[in-house]
C-alpha cells in the first residue's frame, strides 16, 4: 500500500525568499504591503494516483498565484488520517481512483464534521455524472484538460466557505446574545424576588397593624405600597416564567394534542363553568413537540378567550389542518376581538391593550406562546377584527426541525 | 414540658423578626434563637465559643444563601455529624428553583419551605411548620449532653 506524499509548495528558492519577506516584514512594515509579494497561501488535499497529474494541477495553481502545496491520499484510510493530522483549505478529487471513488471525500468530510470545498478534478466527466457530484455536495467539477479554469474555481469555493463560515459565526453570536439575554433575565428576576418580599410582606403588616391608627391618608398610602409590590412580584415571576421557556426544554416527543388539550381545559374548568364557555374542537394531530410547553400554548389561547369575551357566553372552536409541510392550529372565539393595528403587539411581553380595571393580571401569555411556537420552528398571528372575534392560529412543523440543545429522542406517549 | 427550641440560620433581620412574631402569637410556645450566618450556626450547635451554654435545638430553620458558611454546607456538616444528624432541618428560603429543592432533599434536608411573597401566606407557611415538627411529629428523645 502506498504511503501518503507531500508536495511542499514551490520551488526551495521561493521559500527562501518568502521568509527572507517575513524578516523585513518586521522591520519594515510597508515592505509587506507590495501586493506581488502577497501570494495566497493554499493547501490542498488529492486524491489521485498519477503523480504527474498532481503536478499539473499544483503547477497550474502557483500559475495562478498561489502558494500552493499539497497532500496526496488515494484511498479513504489515507484520506480520514490526512484530514485529522493537518488543516486544508481544498480537497481536488479525481473522481475514479482504482481502489477509491473520490466522490466519497465528500461523505467523509460530512462525517468528520468538516467544512473543506471538493471539487472534482478529473480526466473525463460525463455531464451526468458531473451533475450528479454537485448534488452530493462537491462545489465544482474541472476537467483534466481545462486545468486553467482551476484557480478559479478554487477562488470561488473558497470564498464561499468563507461566507458560510461568517454565517456560522454570526449565527452562534446570536445564539449567544439571546442566551445571555436570557440568563439576566433569569438571575434578575431571581434575585429581586428576595428584596421585593421584604417590602410586599412588611407594607402588609403595616396595613395589618396600623389600619385605622393613623389616618386616611396613611391608609391610601399603604395600600398602594402593598399593591405596588404585590404586582411587581407578579410581574417578576411572570419574567421568570418567560425566560423559563428558553432556558428549560425537553426534547420534542411524540405528542397527541388532543391529549393535551383536554388537559389544558381540564386545568380551565373553574373560568369555563364560570363564564359559561362552550368549547368545540375537530379531531387534532399527532405532534412532535414539548406537551407542557405545547399545554400552554392551547391553555393560554383558550383562556384569554375566554377572558376577552363579549357579552355573550364564549364560543370558542378548537382546529388543526395540514398545510404543506405544516398543521395550522385555530383557536377562535366570539369574543371582544382586536383592532388591525395591535394584531402584532399581543405578542409583545408586558404590552397592555385595555386598562388593569377592565382586564386584570399581567400580559404575558401570548408573549409565551410566540416564544414557545417558534421554538418548535412554528408561527404565531392572530385575525380579528373588533366585536367579531378572534381567531388565534400557529402552526407546528409535521417534522420537527432539530435546534440546539434539542436531540432527536423518540418517546411515545 | 420543655418549650420547643428553634435555632433559625437567616441573614436577613426582617425574617427573623417576623418569623419569631409569627411563632410568638401561636398558642403552644417556641423560643426562637437566631443567628445570621453558617459559621455562627454550627458554632451554635457544636456549643463553641460564645454558645458554651447554648441549648440544643429540636429544629434547624435553615435558609440556603448565608453569607461566611453557605446553607448547603452547614446542612451537609449538620447531616455528617452523628451528633447533629438526628435534628430536623428545614430549609427556608425564597429560592424556587428546582435544583436548590433536589440539592437540599439531597444533603438530607428533612423538608424544603419557599418563603411565601406575601404575609398571609408566609403566617401560614411558619404556623404550619412549627405546628407539624414541634407538636404532631415524634422526635428523638434529647440526650443529656
Amino acid at each position: 500500500m502506498s504511503s501518503p506524499c507531500h508536495y511542499p509548495s514551490g520551488t526551495p528558492e521561493q521559500s527562501e525568499g518568502r521568509s527572507a519577506t517575513t524578516t523585513l516584514a518586521i522591520d519594515e512594515p510597508r515592505a509587506a504591503e507590495r501586493p506581488q509579494q502577497v501570494r495566497a497561501r493554499l493547501r490542498a488535499l488529492l486524491v489521485e494516483d498519477e503523480p504527474a497529474d498532481v503536478e499539473l494541477v499544483l503547477r497550474a495553481l502557483r500559475q495562478a498565484g498561489f502558494d500552493a502545496c499539497g497532500d496526496v491520499a488515494q484511498t479513504a484510510e489515507e484520506f480520514t488520517d490526512l484530514l485529522r493530522s493537518n488543516s486544508y483549505d481544498v480537497v481536488l478529487a479525481d473522481y475514479k481512483l482504482p481502489n477509491w471513488n473520490g466522490m466519497e471525500s465528500v461523505e467523509v468530510l460530512r462525517r468528520e464534521g468538516l467544512d473543506v470545498p471538493v471539487i472534482v478534478v478529473s480526466g473525463s466527466l460525463g455531464e451526468l455524472t458531473a451533475v450528479e457530484c454537485i448534488k452530493q455536495g462537491a462545489a465544482d467539477y474541472v476537467l483534466k484538460d481545462h486545468l486553467a479554469r482551476l484557480p478559479e474555481s478554487v477562488k470561488r469555493a473558497m470564498r464561499e466557505r468563507r461566507l458560510r463560515e461568517e454565517h456560522k459565526q454570526a449565527q452562534e453570536e446570536l445564539a449567544r446574545s439571546n442566551q445571555d439575554l436570557e440568563q439576566f433575565a433569569y438571575v434578575a428576576s431571581h434575585d429581586l424576588q428576595e428584596p421585593l418580599r421584604m417590602v410586599a410582606t412588611y407594607t402588609q403588616l403595616l396595613a395589618e397593624r396600623y389600619r385605622g391608627k393613623l389616618d386616611a391618608d396613611a391608609d391610601k398610602y399603604i395600600h398602594y405600597a402593598v399593591d405596588g409590590a404585590l404586582r411587581m412580584q407578579k410581574l417578576v415571576l411572570d419574567l421568570l416564567a418567560f425566560s423559563r421557556v428558553g432556558r428549560q426544554g425537553s426534547s420534542p416527543h411524540s405528542t397527541d394534542c388532543n391529549i393535551v388539550l383536554r388537559a389544558g381545559l381540564e386545568n380551565l374548568k373553574t373560568a369555563i363553568q364560570e363564564s359559561g364557555a362552550v368549547i368545540q374542537h375537530t379531531q387534532l394531530p399527532v405532534v412532535m413537540a414539548d406537551s407542557s410547553q405545547l399545554l400552554q400554548v392551547f391553555q393560554n389561547l383558550i383562556g384569554n378567550a375566554i377572558k376577552f369575551r363579549g357579552s355573550e357566553p364564549p364560543v370558542i372552536q378548537v382546529s388543526a389542518e395540514a398545510k404543506g409541510k405544516e398543521w395550522v392550529f385555530s383557536v377562535a372565539d366570539n369574543g371582544i376581538g382586536i383592532a388591525p393595528e395591535d394584531a402584532e403587539s399581543v405578542f409583545v411581553i408586558f404590552r397592555r391593550l385595555n386598562t388593569r380595571a377592565e382586564y386584570p393580571g399581567n400580559v404575558i401569555g401570548l408573549s409565551i406562546c410566540k416564544k414557545i411556537v417558534e421554538q418548535h420552528g412554528g408561527r404565531i398571528w392572530v385575525e380579528s377584527e373588533p366585536g367579531r372575534g378572534s381567531t388565534f392560529r400557529f402552526t407546528l412543523p409535521v417534522k420537527p426541525i432539530p435546534r440546539g440543545g434539542y436531540g432527536q429522542k423518540n418517546e411515545n406517549t | 414540658m420543655k418549650t420547643p427550641e428553634i435555632l433559625m440560620v437567616d441573614d436577613n433581620p426582617a425574617d427573623i423578626d417576623l418569623t419569631s412574631e409569627v411563632l410568638a402569637q401561636s398558642k403552644q410556645p417556641f423560643h426562637v434563637n437566631a443567628v445570621n450566618d453558617g459559621a455562627e450556626a454550627i458554632s451554635f450547635l457544636r456549643r463553641k465559643g460564645k454558645y458554651a451554654q447554648a441549648p440544643s435545638p429540636d429544629l434547624v430553620v435553615l435558609d440556603l444563601n448565608l453569607p461566611r458558611r453557605d446553607g448547603r454546607k452547614v446542612l451537609s456538616d449538620i447531616k455528617a455529624d452523628p451528633a447533629l444528624a438526628k435534628i430536623p432541618v428545614v430549609v427556608f428560603t425564597t429560592s424556587q428553583a428546582n435544583s436548590d429543592v433536589i440539592g437540599s432533599y439531597e444533603l438530607g434536608a428533612n423538608c424544603y419551605l419557599r418563603k411565601p411573597g406575601n404575609l398571609a401566606d408566609f403566617i401560614a407557611v411558619v404556623q404550619s411548620m412549627a405546628e407539624f415538627w414541634l407538636c404532631f411529629a415524634s422526635l428523638p428523645q434529647k440526650e443529656k449532653r
